[in-house]
């Protein structure tokens, strides 16, 4: 049986923060529950392309413990949730524009592509919203 | 007739062993049986929750020396 949708909006660069949204993401669309992820704010700057996992990961403890017990990289985890699972992630298009960046500059194969935030407020009307 | 498929996921953290385990019953048939090897102890709870959650079956769930194994059967 599926749950209603469940929508996270992830606003922290925190690797914690950014980590717990994709087991909550990807779990949760292996469960057969639809998941929508809208990124931006600092967020986003973990899904920059080209980084290295000790720049892409800036946490605190938790973070360390993570890294030291080599724990499932935090990308890798959404991309599993995207492959197995109703996993749509979305980057936000005001995050963007205030970058100057486009989807170029981001992880490849990971994003459904640009989104604002009404379209997303708007979709998660139908299900529970998570913000992190 | 029915086979069993060991996963080895011992090492993995949480929700590692699930997502090995959920990825290789998209390779099987019905019937099928995946054992799955964890060190995690988070994923010995995890996986029935998943498997009920989802609708397939739990087979025995063994404690060894370091590890555990979880049997699961693809129900549809």
């Amino acid at each position: 049986m599926s749950g209603p949708p469940l929508f996270i909006l992830l606003c922290s660069g925190e690797h914690e923060k950014v980590h717990m949204a994709a087991m909550t993401a990807t779990v949760a669309a292996v469960s057969e529950r639809p998941v929508q992820v809208f990124v931006s704010m600092n967020a986003v700057y973990a899904f920059e392309k080209g980084k290295a996992a000790a720049d892409r990961y800036k946490g605190r403890a938790f973070s360390e413990e993570m890294k030291a017990k080599k724990a499932p990289d935090t990308l890798e985890l959404f991309g599993q949730g995207r492959m197995l699972g109703d996993l749509k992630m979305h980057i936000c298009a005001m995050a963007l524009d205030v970058l100057g960046w486009d989807e170029n500059n981001l992880v490849e194969d990971m994003f459904d592509g640009p989104m604002g935030l009404t379209k997303f407020l708007a979709d998660a009307e139908e299900g529970q919203l998570v913000t992190m | 007739m029915a086979e069993r498929k060991r996963i080895d996921a011992r090492g993995a953290f949480c929700p590692g062993p699930l997502m090995e385990l959920i990825a290789n019953l998209k390779l099987v048939d019905v019937g099928d049986e995946l054992e799955v090897w964890s060190s995690d102890k988070g994923s010995v709870k995890e996986i029935p929750e998943w498997v009920a959650k989802v609708g397939h079956e739990m087979g025995e769930t063994t404690e060894h020396d370091g590890y555990w194994s979880v049997v699961v059967r693809k129900a549809k």
